[in-house]
């Protein structure tokens, strides 16, 4: 049972936010069952609800008790419903929040129902719903009165219906109102949107019995997951977060589903994550096949490959969920930000950037696939050939790292070695017959790559190092251990994880770098390098620690099982974008490669 | 005006939209690829589903030019001009309507702005005027239809 208040800023903490969704865009909810983000009508659409950005004009949906009140929340087993449960001195109350699923049938184009249910005695909530379109910079004009409200902007408009309330009505630019709930008693409200086209209303009835559904779908689609083993629960609330963070019109994966969480408390570094990185495709691939989730690897990997065929063999760093590779990064100046951190971006131009790391997790993702069983077409394997053929002209070129940093660009070893995974994964695929046989000429610079690295990048003390030229640790180098760089018995690899262990990690929580990266500020200890190091004391042989370390990062997570990007070891906060897919990915992936691990005689 | 010349120009102007898309693809101005788009409605195979998209677009393309020749015998008039004034607004309702709206709701492996999270289509959606296989696919598919338009014209007056 937690007593939170929300601080004197307006701000609730990163870790108080639970996260529901619909496969096209999500919400985040407050501990105090307060709705500060919602994007309409996708992900990456400008923010409605954006309280989280700027507490004062940002917009939000409140369903908050009037007297102090203590609170517990969980997601319902296997599920993506929320249930909020609400004790005050004069009784309880739960909330229960989806945002809907109706399939092709008739229904709101995006709904969020809120069921309230009194549990004992009587208690009172209070309503504020103030929606304020295009990232907070236009106040929404509403109409209506009684139980239904249309707010509108151009070709936007949010309805809010209400069932239950003792009171309703327009005040300032927006909507308030109590809903007095008493034991055996249901109220309910509904947030239905519609872009370019009519609104769709429905009842009470319907929108409860939706929620119903939903939650049905949820546990059907959990069920279908094949893991079982360490960690379960784990496992399987961060595929149901992935599956939130799944656009479903494409079945691409945005990397988070927030914009801007700063990774320092007032910092500058705030980023746009409503987009779908390359660079997790190896991951996204190896977590949903490990889960048995074949038709989302289907989806997701037709989606990439489709995607990247504009720039082909050249890749992108990102795309939008829609797979359009322009997405300029411009300032919200109207925002004040995330606990006064700015700017607030929208965009990314990190897109700009040559990061060569993305070349070996698209082919290993296409490797992954072909060894799963599935085939590729011919137009696929020709793609996949013609970008192993780019990395040969290009290896040797320096670029921005996975870390996607700002200084100049420089040798960066984890982009070789990724380099070489291109390659060698490509050599695989040909050797199969599933792509063109050009592999002398991959196989020739694949060992032209490893030379580089192991004759230049390497250090007795340290392992691998960041760069030829920055003789540090470096998180992202983990990813040797988890990409087959070498046997996990290879001394050398054995070092590297030592080297980041000792010179990264802050208890279990590891940084992804110390040394320079072009931007002002610091940040959190890097989730996703966290379970990276699981996954690679696991692989090179040393289970019991990699079991005890997943133990205290699995405890990490917030009261609904929840990460985000990074975390400060000093006081837990959690920082940067959230929910964050990277994490539950490496999560997922660390868990099933331990399990992998303790099964190995 | 003849009907042979109008079936004969949908053909060729059918081969010429092709080709203007496929080229558009092959120096990486767009992500529109139209057989692939039709024949995944029937298939899940891309080999087969490009063989099948191909002569469902010639099938569509013949269809189109007897539209085309509807409208030359009921004005009275048909040329080239006539028919690439004809083909622009056929390119805007390919791009606005047939296949922004239309296609996605009758493919079966195709998104929609309306799919959630209880699907898992393989294809993403063109989005309006086709904008997200890349912001020139909708030139493309103008020119495209333009010369289309023209080729049935010129053909159906004769040349």
């Amino acid at each position: 049972m937690m007593l939170r208040v929300r601080e004197a800023d307006g701000y609730a903490p990163i870790r108080d936010y639970a996260i529901v969704g619909d496969g096209r865009t999500a919400a985040l909810i407050g501990l105090d069952g307060s709705v500060d983000w919602l994007c309409l009508p996708d992900f990456d659409s400008p923010s409605v609800l954006g309280r989280l950005l700027d507490a004062g004009k940002g917009g939000r949906l409140e369903l908050t008790p009037v007297e102090p009140f203590q609170v517990t929340r969980r997601y319902r087993s296997g599920s993506n419903v929320l249930e909020t449960t609400f004790e005050t001195t004069s009784g309880s109350a739960r909330v229960s929040d989806a945002m809907t699923l109706l399939g092709t049938r008739l229904g709101p184009a995006r709904e969020l129902v809120r069921r309230v249910e009194g549990l004992s005695g009587t208690v009172r909530v209070r309503v504020v719903f103030e929606p304020r379109f295009d990232y907070g910079r236009r106040a929404a004009r509403i109409a209506g009165g009684g139980s239904r409200f249309v707010a509108s902007h151009r070709a936007d408009a949010v309805s809010l219906s209400v069932w239950g309330a003792a009171r309703t009505e327009v005040e300032n630019g927006r909507v308030v109102g109590e809903l007095v709930v008493a034991a055996g008693e249901t109220a309910a409200l509904s947030i239905g949107a519609a872009h370019a086209e009519p609104l769709v209303f429905s009842g009470r009835d319907e929108a409860l019995d939706r929620l119903e559904e939903t939650d049905r779908f949820w546990r059907e689609w959990s069920a279908r997951g094949t893991y079982e083993g360490p960690w379960q629960k784990a496992v399987v609330r961060s595929a149901l977060t992935l599956k939130l963070l799944v656009y479903a019109p494409s079945g691409a994966i945005v990397a988070a589903p927030t914009s801007s969480l700063p990774e320092e408390i007032g910092g500058t570094r705030n980023w746009d994550y409503r987009y779908a990185w390359v660079r997790d495709a190896c991951w996204t691939t190896a977590a949903l096949l490990r889960l048995g989730y074949h038709d989302e690897v289907d989806a997701f990997f037709w989606w990439l490959m489709h995607t990247t065929r504009l720039t082909q063999p050249r890749l992108g760093v990102l795309y939008r969920v829609n797979g359009d590779p322009n997405v300029s990064e411009v300032t919200l100046d109207q925002l004040s930000g995330y606990r006064a951190s700015k700017p607030v971006r929208i965009g990314n131009d990190a897109r700009n950037q040559l990061q060569l790391d993305v070349y070996g997790s698209l082919l290993h993702a296409v490797w992954l696939y072909v060894d799963a069983g599935h085939a590729v077409s011919r137009d696929t394997a020709k793609e996949a050939a013609k970008i192993a053929d780019w990395v040969v002209e290009n290896w040797q070129r320096a670029d921005a790292g996975i870390w996607e940093t700002r200084s100049p660009p420089t040798h960066y070893t984890q982009s070789k070695a990724m380099c070489w995974v291109a390659l060698d994964r490509a050599c695989a695929l040909a050797d199969r017959g599933a792509i063109p046989d050009r592999s002398a000429r991959w196989r020739t610079a694949a060992n032209e790559i490893r030379s580089f690295v192991e004759e230049r990048a390497f250090d007795e003390e340290l392992g691998y190092v960041r760069a030829p030229a920055l003789r540090e640790s470096d998180a992202s180098l983990l990813t040797l251990a988890l990409l087959d760089w070498s046997s996990g018995a290879d001394p050398r690899l054995i070092t590297t994880v030592d080297g980041v262990r000792r010179q990264l990690a802050r208890g279990p929580l590891v940084d992804r770098y110390r040394g320079q990266d072009g931007l002002e500020g610091d940040e959190g200890a890097f989730l996703t390098c966290s379970f990276w190091l699981v996954d690679a004391l696991a692989r090179t042989g040393r289970h019991g620690e990699a079991a005890e370390l997943m133990d205290e990062l699995v405890s990490l997570a917030n009261d609904v099982g929840l990460y985000s990007e990074e975390l400060d070891p000093a006081s837990g906060a959690f920082l940067g974008n959230f929910p964050q897919a990277l994490s539950h990915l490496a999560l997922v992936n660390a868990a099933v490669s331990l399990a992998a691990s303790e099964s190995r005689p | 005006m003849t009907l042979w010349g109008a079936l004969a120009g949908g053909l060729v102007g059918t081969v010429l939209l092709s080709t203007t898309v496929r080229l558009a693809q092959e120096i990486g101005v767009t992500r529109m690829d139209i057989p692939l788009l039709l024949g995944t409605a029937f298939t899940e195979n891309r080999s087969r589903a490009n063989l099948i998209g191909y002569g469902v677009h010639f099938v569509n393309g013949l269809v189109f030019s007897l539209v085309y020749a509807g409208v030359f015998e009921a004005t009275g008039r048909a040329g080239w001009l006539f028919g690439a004034g004809l083909g622009l607004v056929h390119g805007l309702f390919a791009g606005g309507v047939l296949v922004n709206v239309l296609l996605p709701a009758l493919h079966p492996r195709m998104g929609t702005s309306w799919t959630d999270a209880s699907a898992t289509p393989l294809l993403e959606p063109p989005g309006f005027l086709l904008l997200n296989y890349g912001r020139h696919t909708v030139l493309v598919t103008l020119l495209g239809h333009v010369a289309y338009g023209t080729i049935v014209g010129a053909f159906a007056a004769g040349l």
